[in-house]
């Protein structure tokens, strides 16, 4: 990639409920922390890319760049999209033609101010033939599981593992949110509680295979390499950032079992780093619901279609705290997951952003992983409805 | 929160299923498309519209939903899937309905995954009393239960009558009933009400009479239970089969709905087969529906007695002149001002003049219409190879025909008050329908409606060799859904949920 903007610091808030403030306190909180991070000042700053995916709907907030500018006292360029992936992506192309030098890439997302309606917009905003039909935030999650169980012949013992699998899912992430003070679930789940909650609800997920409701806001300082450079002397570089998009009603897809956009856009942004998918060593997943990651785990290429569950289950039997795929390490969600971490939609991509950024400087604290050298390379997949737009980043310390 | 522009956009394509196929690539999509997607500019002008109104689809996958959003709450669990149609070519999603998931209740989605399915016109969801009712055909049923799936074929006419007559009928009953005192009464689910009734209905019958939608000219729809005091049914069931000429997205039909109680629709008998029969009105075919989800209040209260009584549902018969299965051969109507059985404007529920609605209002009218037509005629009972009365309650419409001189064997095929209720304007009409399933060609069918307030029609039909040939294209016939083994039957507290709807 030429001219390759870095990341130079990053912020967020805890995700959570917060219904003691309003959204641009959150953001305000965020943006602080990542300016006091790299001593850059509001001032400094020559556009804003700031993420929400539904607060006009949420907040009847209809001009959020009008706070930001408020709060910064800031009158520069400011764009609005759907997921912090879009406003970073945005944010590079602006970089890399050479037209800013710093940035500010934020998000953020309130949920739980209406709280009784949001599953309701939420489907409508993912997929409106399937709410005419009745359909929940769960079902296409739920759906895709049958339709791969199907595809792939999954049955008897190896239904048993798969569903396991699943649950070992939720149960990693959640035991990693453990040691991330940010994240939305500081605690342990165990099999046994998944497994249950599926029973519970007489389905084939349950509560726990699903990531929750939150608010929260995250941000990160963008800008270009000569800058990064004078800033900091641990920048943290976009080695690739591409996305894809899909139909919006799921059940019109040509393949049920996976999500083509995720394939694309990790192909795309692995083309754009100009690096394989060896190199990846820590990976944030977008996992909205536990059939998400393992899915996902397929569409970015880490193993065959198909086969993830079974990598799970090994991986997961006696974890050490990566997924293995023919020898080769992959730390996922090291902060939780959307599972655990939580998952206020037009800010989650900040999160996993902040984990990479961290992960890669070794400033992850408890979370952080080892290996044998210098972490180098990670990535984090976004996506925003239910697949329907896939978002992939590179981010590397070279 | 409603927007009609909007509800009228949805409805507009989720009632039919409307969709569209490529002519250059065959690739088909569910909606309307201009051009597709595959081959861009050069389909521009080459997508032919398609609708999977008509067609069976099969489950492909599905799951249960505990937890609905909140429009959906009303309908508790409920079964979600999608659902393929021309071998995959075409996928939707959708809901099972006229199914009631009890508490605790897994359902095997594996069984469930490869069965035949067929839409449902229903309501979509649970709005404010307000607002227009939002309807979709996203909602299924398994084509091996309660409704067979019948294939929707357009026969070119064979033979012109001289005498207009019904060229086609359908009945539409639920799967639900309950049963009390030796008395069964169908019961809707609870996404059901007389719209959807009326549009299954005129379905059916479009299906049975074999003639094109297009050449249908004028629908009638009487109904005394319109969850609208101002709307017609008669709108929705012209947009949603497609009767007359299509142009855009308006059709070149006259739709009206009547109103004279139980009546309503037998009186418009007449007025479609005089539609048809006049040379310069260039209608060929005319709707006449009746449906109802019929009205009570609960036990105890005022007007409750009619709560052990109604029913739900409805029929459709199509007048024509081309393939008569049964000829109109004469009509007598007569009125009165008689308050026996009535609503005010903004009341929920009915009101009636207990034994006032006995003899000088029911039997009065009735016995009138139906002796003053075979005397016209010149017929007597014997003449007559059936009888069909409204039947408000199991006792009246034995009672009357007895008096006019009828044998039971003459009138026990209509009675079908003991298996679906009184459903209101659908009552007489499904009587109609169980004589002309089983009728044999050259007989002499008399009905004879009620509508309180008051007032009655009698109508003489005269069968055809037409109605054997046309039997095959009519599977779901009023025995098929009275001994139905798929019927469900409820409790009173779930009847009374399901019958208020969502």
């Amino acid at each position: 990639m030429q001219n390759r903007p870095a990341v130079v610091a990053v912020g967020r808030t805890k995700f959570g409920e917060h219904y003691g403030k309003e959204p641009e306190k959150l953001i305000e909180e965020a943006w602080l922390a990542a300016s006091r991070e790299c001593d850059i000042e509001r001032r400094d700053l020559e556009a804003c890319y700031l993420s929400d995916c539904f607060l006009p709907i949420t907040n009847k907030l209809g001009l959020e760049e009008g706070f930001l500018s408020e709060l910064t006292e800031l009158h520069a360029p400011m764009e609005v999209t759907r997921s912090v992936s879009a406003a970073l992506l945005t944010a590079c192309h602006a970089i890399q033609a050479g037209i800013y030098n710093i940035v500010l890439v934020g998000g953020i997302e309130k949920m739980t101010d209406r709280w009784s309606k949001i599953r309701d917009d939420l489907m409508l905003l993912e997929d409106p033939w399937s709410y005419y039909a009745g359909g929940t935030p769960e079902v296409n999650h739920e759906l895709m599981l049958r339709a791969y169980i199907k595809k792939y012949g999954v049955t008897g013992e190896n239904l048993d593992k798969l569903n396991i699998a699943l649950a070992q899912v939720a149960v990693k992430n959640h035991a990693n949110a453990t040691k991330n003070p940010y994240a939305q679930f500081q605690r342990k789940i165990t099999i046994d509680q998944v497994l249950n909650a599926r029973k519970a609800a007489r389905k084939p997920l349950g509560l726990y295979d699903f990531a929750p409701i939150s608010d929260g806001a995250s941000a990160l300082i963008l800008t270009s390499e000569a800058i990064a450079k004078k800033i900091t002397d641990k920048p943290v570089y976009v080695l690739g950032c591409a996305s894809a998009t899909d139909y919006l009603n799921y059940s019109s897809r040509e393949d049920l079992t996976r999500f083509i956009a995720v394939k694309i856009a990790m192909e795309n942004a692995l083309k754009m780093a100009g690096s394989s998918l060896r190199d990846i060593q820590v990976a944030e997943l977008y996992d909205q619901s536990t059939v998400m990651e393992m899915v996902s785990l397929e569409d970015m290429g880490f193993c065959e279609a198909g086969t993830a569950w079974k990598n799970i289950y090994e991986s997961c039997r006696d974890y050490k705290g990566y997924y293995e795929f023919n020898g080769r390490k992959l730390f996922t969600n090291m902060d939780g997951g959307l599972k655990a971490n939580g998952n206020p939609l037009g800010a989650t991509g900040g999160a996993q952003l902040f984990e990479v950024f961290k992960q890669l400087r070794g400033e992850a604290g408890e979370r952080q992983v080892t290996i044998d050298a210098p972490l180098k390379c990670g990535c984090s997949l976004e996506m925003e409805g239910f697949g329907t737009k896939s978002y992939v980043c590179i981010l590397g310390r070279e | 929160m409603s927007s009609e522009p909007i509800e009228r956009r949805v409805s507009y394509l989720g009632d039919r299923l409307r969709a569209t196929r490529c002519q250059l690539c065959g690739k088909e999509y569910f909606e309307i498309r201009d051009y597709c997607g595959n081959c861009g500019r050069k389909s521009y002008g080459k997508m032919d519209n398609i609708d999977l109104f008509f067609e069976k689809g099969k489950l492909e996958l599905c799951t249960l939903v505990t937890e609905p959003t909140n429009k959906f709450t009303k309908l508790g669990s409920y079964v979600h899937g999608i659902i393929s149609f021309h071998d995959g070519k075409i996928r939707v999603p959708g809901r099972l309905t006229d199914r009631i998931v009890k508490d605790g209740e897994i359902p095997d989605f594996s069984a469930l995954e490869g069965r035949e399915v067929v839409p449902r016109f229903r309501r979509r969801y649970a709005v404010d009393r307000n607002d227009v009712v939002p309807t979709i055909s996203l909602a299924f049923t398994l084509a091996d239960e309660y409704y067979p799936h019948q294939k929707y074929v357009v026969a070119p006419p064979q033979k012109e009558y001289d005498v207009p007559g019904i060229v086609g009928y359908g009945v539409y009953t639920s799967r639900f009933r309950i049963k009390e005192e030796g008395l069964e009464r169908s019961v809707p689910f609870i996404d059901e009400d007389a719209v959807t009734a009326a549009v299954e209905a005129g379905k059916m019958a479009l299906i049975h009479a074999g003639v094109d939608s297009k050449l249908v000219g004028k629908v009638y729809v009487g109904s005394e239970s319109n969850p609208y005091a101002v709307k017609p049914i008669a709108s929705k069931v012209a947009q949603v089969l497609k009767l007359g000429e299509e142009d855009g997205d308006v059709q070149g039909v006259d739709a009206v709905d009547t109103e004279f109680a139980c009546k309503a629709a037998t009186s418009m008998f007449k007025d479609a087969a005089s539609l048809v029969n006049y040379p310069r009105a260039g209608i060929n075919c005319a709707m006449v529906i009746g449906a109802d989800n019929s009205q009570a209040a609960p036990r105890g209260c005022p007007g409750g007695e009619l709560d052990l009584f109604v029913g739900f549902g409805g029929a459709a018969f199509i007048f024509g002149k081309h393939d008569v299965i049964a000829e109109v051969e004469g009509w007598y109507s007569c009125t009165s001002d008689t308050p026996d059985f009535w609503r005010r404007d903004g009341e929920a529920y009915p009101m009636h003049g207990g034994r006032f609605t006995g003899d000088p209002a029911y039997f009065k009218h009735v016995r009138k219409a139906a002796s003053k037509l075979m005397e016209q005629l010149g017929l007597q009972a014997s003449d007559i190879s059936y009888f069909v009365a409204h039947q408000p309650n199991p006792q009246f419409p034995v009672r009357v025909a007895r008096e006019l001189g009828f044998k039971d064997e003459q009138f026990a095929v209509s009675l079908q008050v003991n298996r679906f209720g009184n459903t209101y304007s659908g009552s007489s009409p499904v009587g109609l329908a169980a004589v002309l399933d089983i009728a044999k060609p050259e007989e002499r069918v008399l009905i004879a409606s009620y509508g309180s307030g008051a007032g009655s029609d009698a109508y003489l039909l005269r069968t055809t060799s037409q109605i054997v040939d046309k039997r095959q294209r009519q599977k779901a016939t009023v025995k098929f859904q009275a001994e139905n083994p798929f019927v469900e039957y409820v409790d009173y507290p779930t009847y009374r949920r399901l019958k208020l709807g969502m």
